[in-house]
């Protein structure tokens, strides 16, 4: 008989019967929308909240994300999940372990982030059921976050408050709340459109959409979520499919809700590499970039370019308004006759995350898509 | 007219009376008899494991044998997760077998099982008798399906992605009424049922 492991868990023998039943910035304290703070030093250190009316409030960024709607018209897009706020309950006390948990297969998706040499990895079973984790990370507070429904893993200061689950959805992307003001963030907008703190967003950092045999070969010494959640649930079971080979909800063509606006330049749910600054959008396709390398597109007149990381199966994206000549090698990116590193350009890289083609078409209907 | 209406009263009190006391006689006369004790723990257990598989609450997993209860069982018990669902307050693995305890919804399953089994119990026995009184013995399952569809509105209404159907406000308070619909429709059902029972009584 194997005994649980879980620390919140009151183990009790088999025979007992149960009782009852989000620039690589100079100084990173300032990071502004759209651009990342250097997530392998985690410079990024979250601002002192500041109170307003005595409430608690998540850090926000200098400058507000590029939205495509306005707020008032994406409030109007709320709807219901099904569930009420906190019915799928955030993890607030998370535990981690130097091994993988026993239902961890190596090619299964996983969420890394990395700060200040704090290497962490949130296996994407686990997160379906609870979307977010409040966590601490080289002493920063901040919240992991997942949308099963929009194939995004998205990272966020969170200074002195934490973010639940609102139970509603805008573009079928996850709504998060903040327990300090209650105001509602859309996840990928990272922007609050209903309450006190409409109008502002949040801080991001870098979350790494990849897969536990990539980041455990990157980052030997990461640390990993277990299922001692706190909550008792079927972590086997994920609601809307597989990702290991793709099954369900994440390879059909059918979403659950209708989005904020359809666009058929590629399969809903095919994945892209996005990115968003103060003045818009671009994706690029994540498939093309991971067989060619280096793919570049435009947000208004502003050059950027994708590099593949082939060691995580994912990519950065960096402004170059220069238009400076990138070229894959055996090496790596060579600049100027310089070999770099994909995540080591030295150019000013955005924030970027993998998403489903449908939400971000649905949210940035004026991104370019790059393939 | 008071005298006429004070009559009406009367006699609708009796006769709904009368339709209680009727549906009591089918009851425990189905009960009496060997195929109606078989009917009623045979669906009974049946749509009892059904409704814990729609919520996702019993299923198969990786081989283990594991009993886990969260540190607070009484308070998270009763802490809603979705529309007349609550939270598991334990994990029980037996062999392949994984099954979340929900206290709240596990009572709630017993007795829409023990709704649906007593209809079909009550039906078939009914349907077996005489033909003056004989009924559909699928009227208690078909009333139990809205039960059923309310296991599956958890996380999201995933139940729509299957028939093909995009989420709607109206389509998800739907969700929220189907166990209410259940509970009514079966009572409404097992009523129905005592009502033939007095049709056999009078005629002999």
């Amino acid at each position: 008989m194997r005994i649980s492991r879980r620390r919140f868990l009151a183990t009790v023998g088999a025979g007992v019967t149960l009782g009852g039943a989000g620039c690589v910035g100079d100084d990173g304290a300032t990071a502004g929308a759209g651009s990342e703070p250097d997530s392998s030093t985690g410079t990024s250190a979250a601002s002192t909240a500041t109170d307003r009316n005595d409430r608690p409030e998540p850090p926000t960024a200098d400058s507000r994300l590029h939205l495509d709607y306005e707020t008032g018209t994406l409030e109007e897009h709320i709807v219901s999940g099904g569930v009420p706020k906190d019915g799928i309950p955030a993890i607030d006390d998370p535990t981690f372990a130097d091994t993988p948990p026993d239902g961890l297969a190596p090619d299964d998706p996983v969420f890394g982030v990395v700060r200040d040499g704090e290497a962490k990895a949130y296996p994407q079973y686990i997160l379906v059921h609870h979307e977010i984790v409040n966590d601490t990370i080289a002493g920063d507070a901040v919240a992991v976050t997942y949308c099963p429904l929009t194939g995004t893993a998205q990272g966020f200061e969170r200074g002195p408050v934490e973010f639940g689950v609102s139970g509603r959805l805008v573009n079928s992307n996850l709504t998060m709340y903040d327990r300090g003001t209650d105001s509602w963030w859309p996840q990928m907008l990272a922007t609050a459109i209903k309450g006190p703190l409409t109008g502002e967003s949040l801080r991001e950092f870098r979350v790494t959409w990849t897969t536990w045999s990539h980041w455990s070969s990157v980052y030997p010494e990461t640390r990993i979520l277990t299922e001692d959640t706190g909550f008792s649930r079927r972590y086997g079971v994920d609601p809307y499919g597989q990702y290991n080979e793709k099954r369900g909800y994440y390879s059909s063509t059918r979403t659950l809700f209708e989005p904020l606006h359809g666009d058929s330049r590629a399969h809903p749910k095919v994945v892209v590499i996005g990115t968003r600054t103060e003045t818009g959008a671009l994706a690029f396709d994540k498939e093309t970039l991971l067989n060619q390398g280096v793919l570049t597109g435009r947000i208004d007149d502003t050059p950027y370019v994708a590099i593949a990381d082939t060691d995580l199966a994912s990519g950065y994206v960096y402004a170059n308004p220069e238009s400076m000549s990138v070229a894959a090698s055996d090496d790596g990116y060579m600049i100027d006759g310089t070999a770099y590193d994909a995540d080591s350009l030295p150019l000013d890289r955005t924030l970027s995350f993998d998403a489903m083609w449908f939400a971000w078409a649905g949210f940035y209907p004026g991104s370019g898509y790059v393939n | 007219m008071s005298t006429d209406g004070s009559t009406h009263k009367t006699g609708a009190a009796a006769s709904i009376q009368r339709l209680f006391r009727n549906t009591g006689v089918a009851v425990s006369g189905a009960l009496s008899r060997r195929d109606g004790q078989v009917f009623l723990g045979v669906f009974g257990v049946a749509y009892f494991l059904l409704y814990l598989a729609g919520l996702r609450h019993l299923g198969f997993g990786p081989p283990a044998y594991e009993i886990s209860v969260v540190s607070d069982p009484l308070t998270r018990a009763f802490r809603q997760v979705g529309p007349f669902q609550w939270e598991p307050v334990a994990l029980v693995v037996v062999g392949p077998v994984e099954l979340l305890v929900a206290p709240l919804n596990m009572l709630l399953g017993g007795v829409l099982a023990a709704l649906v089994g007593l209809n079909l119990a009550v039906s078939v026995v009914a349907w077996r008798g005489p033909a003056a009184c004989r009924l559909g013995s699928g009227a208690g399952v078909v009333s139990g399906l809205p039960g059923l569809l309310s296991g599956f509105a958890c996380c999201g209404p995933t139940i729509l992605l299957v028939v093909g159907v995009q989420a709607s406000a109206g389509l998800l308070s739907l969700f929220q009424w189907l166990l209410p619909l259940t509970v009514v429709a079966l009572l409404g059902t097992l009523l129905w049922v005592g009502s033939r029972v007095e049709t056999v009584r009078q005629v002999p």
